[in-house]
């Protein structure tokens, strides 16, 4: 099967409705599915071969959804690329996801025009990506160290299930119009795909304050939100007297949202905050429509066909959430490895801490992992480390997350000198050469050693510091 | 005190540097979202003044007044920064 029947189905049963509004100009189904055939038809000219993975790096728009979609009728596999990786980091993604090219929006060395907007750069690979037999739709990486970043493989037939499965809870049909503000870079298969198979109508807001927001949910009459909590805190802290009536699901995701916010924002709009838990691995596992307002702090139970347990849990019940369900993924792309070995006897071990109470709702107390989450976005020590510690004047180097009472977390650093007169001036010139900007240390602390483990003398991980 | 020509300066140089491609040819006046200051943009915004200038600008300040341009925010800066 191939994504792109579904949404041919859609555009076949409401060939007029409206599946995207961008910049006020309203794309219909039918519309949108000539978008895709005609990318589609200008990607087949270049040759590119079945199973070939295909970054695209690109802002949100209907040209980011339709290139997609392009790609999949000519069943390539798609990796999102996310539009801030400076050079050097999109070549490692680029060497390390196997990619034969990168579909852009900018021009990029040796790049050639598939439109007068969108840009395409080849990539020369020692051997084709080997997808081992399987009908791959969508690689998403996840950062790592840079010799080692796991790219999170999925199947059609999988996003096919996970969408589903996410669905249920969502209950998503085409009488939904979904405001949508996050990036689609990082999120798009239990979104997007799942908004265009329920046949809803999709609102790109490009909004960075509360009162353009808040003016197209009325406008456009959103039944819909899905964003980050930092989102939800601007709209919270709107002085105006504009109400959001016709929203019927609020959904905060990316992070953990913090109390103020889910109390202001019913306070202010009368809409509980619904907190969701979404894994790249699993897809949507928990969504808290049951009762978001006493356990606001709850991810909820877990979907119909999921199921959650804590192992070796403490006295508190806590312990790490191991998941299973439908629409696992089917592998990690590098290196290699199935589903049957990403699983542990069926389930997938997700390196969050946290418990169930009584009635089956979960709750996530903190990570096994030292993954850093500023504001939604993943931020992985070893990455950061890899980059400093090919500074001149760094000998090592121990990045970790600070708590942060608006974001989440940030990224801060410990650095050992080379030496005691070692010139670090232009460190945060060297870091945004080789980093993306968020995730830049705010801080770096020039510490005499860095603390590791008796036993094995790594340097030691911590969860996220408390806020100084 | 902190002027607000002084952070309008300092603004100006991590919207060029952190924010916008060189491109943008961005000056005080520029209509930031217009120009493509996108949630992300505005987080890492609030993050580099808070680093700089030791406070977090609230959310409720966040208005379409404020991020008119780099001149606007700088001033909003400036009027938080310097409450005592």
């Amino acid at each position: 099967m191939n994504l792109t029947d579904l949404l041919a189905a859609s555009a076949r049963c409401q060939p007029q409705k409206t599946a995207f509004v961008e910049d006020a100009t309203e794309v219909s189904y039918a519309a949108f599915a000539e978008k895709i055939d005609s990318f589609a038809e200008k990607l087949r000219s270049l040759c590119l071969p079945p199973g070939a993975r295909v970054g695209l790096c690109f802002p949100n728009s209907v040209n980011y959804v339709a290139l997609t979609y392009a790609l999949w009728k000519i069943s390539t596999v798609v990796v999102p690329v996310p539009t801030e990786c400076p050079p050097e980091e999109l070549h490692e993604i680029a060497a390390s996801m196997e990619l034969s090219a990168i579909l852009s929006q900018k021009t990029l060395a040796r790049s050639e025009p598939l439109t007068p907007d969108i840009f395409l750069t080849r990539f020369t690979l020692a051997h084709p990506a080997d997808n081992h037999g399987l009908n791959l739709a969508f690689i998403r990486f996840t950062s790592g160290t840079t010799n080692a970043r796991k790219g999170v493989a999925l199947s059609h037939e999988t996003i096919r299930d996970r969408v589903l499965a996410a669905n249920s809870a969502f209950g998503i049909t085409g009488a939904d119009t979904v405001i949508w503000c996050l990036p689609m870079a990082h999120h798009f298969l239990i979104t997007i795909v799942l908004y265009l198979n329920a046949g809803a109508t999709v609102i790109l807001a490009r909004h960075v304050t509360a009162k353009p927001f808040l003016e197209a949910v009325n406008r456009w009459r959103g039944t819909i939100l899905y964003a980050a909590p930092f989102h939800f805190s601007l709209l919270a802290r709107d002085n105006s007297s504009a109400q959001i009536d016709s929203v019927r699901l609020a959904v905060s995701t990316t992070c953990a949202l913090p109390q103020d916010v889910a109390g202001e924002f019913f306070k202010r709009f009368a809409r509980p905050l619904v907190p969701a838990l979404g894994i790249i691995e699993l897809g949507l596992v928990a969504l808290n429509t049951a009762d978001p307002l006493k356990r606001w702090n709850s991810v909820g139970k877990p979907l119909t066909d999921f199921r959650v347990k804590i192992l070796s849990p403490d006295e508190h019940g806590i312990g790490e959430v191991a998941v299973s369900g439908p629409g696992i993924c089917d592998a990690y792309a590098a290196p290699w490895q199935s589903r049957e070995d990403i699983l542990c006897d069926g389930w997938f071990v997700t390196g969050d801490l946290g418990r169930l109470d009584s009635e089956g709702f979960l709750y996530l107390i903190s990570r096994k992992t030292a993954v850093i989450n500023l504001a939604g976005r993943k931020v992985f020590p070893e990455e950061i480390e890899a980059v400093l510690d090919r500074h001149p004047s760094i000998r090592e180097s121990r990045v970790f997350g600070r708590v942060h009472p608006h974001l989440g977390e940030v990224v801060e650093a410990e650095i050992v000198l080379s030496a005691p007169d070692a010139n670090i001036e232009n460190l945060s010139h060297y870091c945004r050469e080789h980093l993306a900007s968020y995730k830049i240390p705010t801080r770096f602390h020039v510490v005499p050693a860095l603390p590791r483990t008796p036993t094995t003398g790594k340097i030691r991980r911590v969860a996220a510091l408390a806020k100084t | 005190m902190i002027q607000p020509s002084e952070i309008e300066t300092e603004l100006l140089a991590f919207l060029r540097r952190d924010i916008f491609s060189p491109e943008t040819n961005l000056t005080a006046e520029t209509d930031l979202v217009a120009a493509g200051f996108d949630s992300m943009s505005l987080v890492k915004t609030l993050l580099h003044i808070e680093t700089k200038y030791g406070k977090w600008i609230p959310e409720s300040e966040i208005t379409n007044e404020a991020l008119a341009n780099a001149r606007a925010l700088a001033a909003t800066a400036a009027r938080i920064l310097n409450e005592t």
